[in-house]
């Protein structure tokens, strides 16, 4: 059984390093502690049995996310319609167990400072809520994960003029939402709120298309 | 063209980090004599450094590792005993899969079929095949159906053939063996004869759920062959864990692990993706 051993040791090695990038992923994907954790560990066991089909030299972080990504668009999506169609209260006790998980790492600041910290947490977490699923995806891909718009594009099988739209569509929004949640909590000054454009449905985000424009411009 | 007409395409590419070297020596050569794009790169700025800010998530509770190592050594204690009972398979060198797929015929040929211990393999073939010979209704036609199974299935591009004369007719939602499953059409038009071809995919399984019948190596991907007095079944896991079962009541085992093996499903997973 050496063979299982090395395969254990090199996945724990290369795989499972990422485990608090992967949590995080999951932890904005799904919004709530109790679901992060599920995701993480089907798709690590999943990323575990696959591990042979692994590229060695490609980018195994990439190759995780994508596994978590898909994992959650084709089953915690749809768990999460199901349960909210058939019970509220369920989705309302996730909530709760998601501020529980970080209660205690809390306690040890001031009082204050816990409530302010959990009260923006949960607005982040409403705003991303908030957000169309495909959005959030990206959002999360990019702006948590730091992957590229070519990853990204891979990851939802969307051209990358896509994935730049959602993101730029998908960051309004959210910076939109935060600054409206924070306004109303009073954590900011009213010159700030509107420091932001707000969104603009119409305009496009495209690099090849300005690569493509400038290229015929050239040839000109 | 002029850059301030782009400036929301390269104010979003600047702060990714995406524009090639050119390009960002252009914007920021731009950037020092507009004051209008200047100012909408720094607000942007700005707010992207807002949602990131707020975007920084937990780490992974300890708990959490202490579960996964905990599945990773069921996950080993299982695939130990798997070992023990998995009887031999071929291996195809390389992955030169055309000239592979050529050669499959001579090599089903002379491999007699390992006992199955698997019956879930068994129980998706069957189904399969019988699922193909009964005529079922399509709930969606032609190019909308890739759309239709992410909305209503999973996201999964139906797989392309290479050979040429193959036409995805549309697909239907079923339950295969009590998987919910989708059903998966073609038009096969070779010569003179048509016929169906039927792909039946599953979510959500393990690398060998559907094993069985007969086990064909091509490079390192594992295809089950099974013949059935009904007709013949090929299946295929993928590495999310996507199942497919083929069956094609016009031909042979050896045409239809062909045709499988020169579909992009398995030149899919052969270049890693
Ligand atoms: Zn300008």
């Amino acid at each position: 059984m050496l063979a299982a051993r090395e395969k254990r040791t090199e996945f724990e090695r290369q795989a499972l390093v990422h485990v608090d990038a992967l949590y995080g992923a999951a932890y904005r994907l799904t919004r709530n502690a109790r679901d992060a954790e599920d995701l993480v560990q089907d798709s690590l066991l999943r990323a575990y049995r696959f591990w042979d089909s692994f590229e060695q030299d490609s980018n195994c972080k990439a190759w995780l996310l994508r596994i978590v990504t898909n994992t959650f668009i084709n089953e915690y999506q749809r768990r999460k319609r199901s349960r909210e169609v058939l019970d509220a209260a369920t989705a309302e006790q996730d909530a709760t167990d998601g501020i529980l998980v970080h209660a205690e790492a809390n306690d040890r600041k001031s009082p204050e400072r816990a409530l302010l910290e959990r009260s923006v947490s949960d607005d982040v977490q409403r705003a991303l809520d908030a957000l169309p699923d495909d959005f959030r995806t990206a959002v999360v891909l990019c702006d948590v994960q730091g992957l590229s718009y070519k990853e990204i594009a891979e990851i939802m099988q969307t051209p990358v003029g896509t994935v730049m739209s959602r993101l730029f569509r998908g960051r309004k929004l959210l910076a939109t939402a935060l600054r409206e949640f924070a306004q109303a909590e009073g954590y900011v000054r009213e010159e700030t709120r509107n420091a932001g454009a707000i969104v603009e449905d119409e305009k496009t985000v495209d690099l090849e298309k300005y690569r493509a424009a400038k290229a015929r411009e050239g040839s000109r | 063209m002029s850059l301030c007409q782009s400036i929301d395409t390269l104010a979003m590419a600047y702060l990714d980090d995406e524009l090639v070297a050119e390009e960002h020596r252009e914007l920021e050569l731009h950037l020092l004599g507009c004051v209008s794009c200047k100012a909408h790169v720094e607000n942007e700025r700005a707010e992207l450094s807002l949602v990131r800010k707020a975007l920084v998530a937990p780490p992974a509770p300890d708990m959490l590792k202490m579960r996964i190592a905990r599945a990773l050594d069921q996950e080993d204690r299982d695939s130990a005993r798997a070992t023990r009972r998995r009887l031999g398979s071929w291996l195809l060198p390389g992955s030169a899969m055309i000239a592979a797929a050529a050669s499959i015929a001579a090599f089903v040929a002379i491999k007699t079929a390992p006992v199955s211990h698997k019956d879930t393999g068994d129980a998706v073939a069957t189904a399969t095949i019988r699922t193909h010979n009964r005529s079922m209704p399509l709930e969606v036609q032609g190019a909308s159906t890739g759309p239709w199974l992410a909305e209503h299935f999973r996201r999964v591009e139906p797989p392309r053939f290479a050979t040429p004369g193959i036409q995805l007719l549309g697909a239907r939602l079923t339950d295969v063996s009590g998987h919910e499953a989708a059903l998966v059409h073609y038009k096969v038009v070779i010569g003179q004869n048509q016929f169906r071809l039927t792909t039946v995919i599953i979510d959500n399984l393990s690398s060998d759920d559907l094993a069985g019948g007969q086990a064909l190596k091509v490079g390192d991907r594992t295809l089950h062959l099974f013949q059935q007095p009904d007709g013949a079944a090929v299946t295929y896991v993928d590495e999310q864990g996507m199942g497919y079962a083929f069956a094609a009541e016009r031909l042979t085992p050896h045409e239809l692990l062909q045709l499988v093996v020169t579909s992009d499903l398995i030149g899919r997973a052969q270049r890693g993706q």
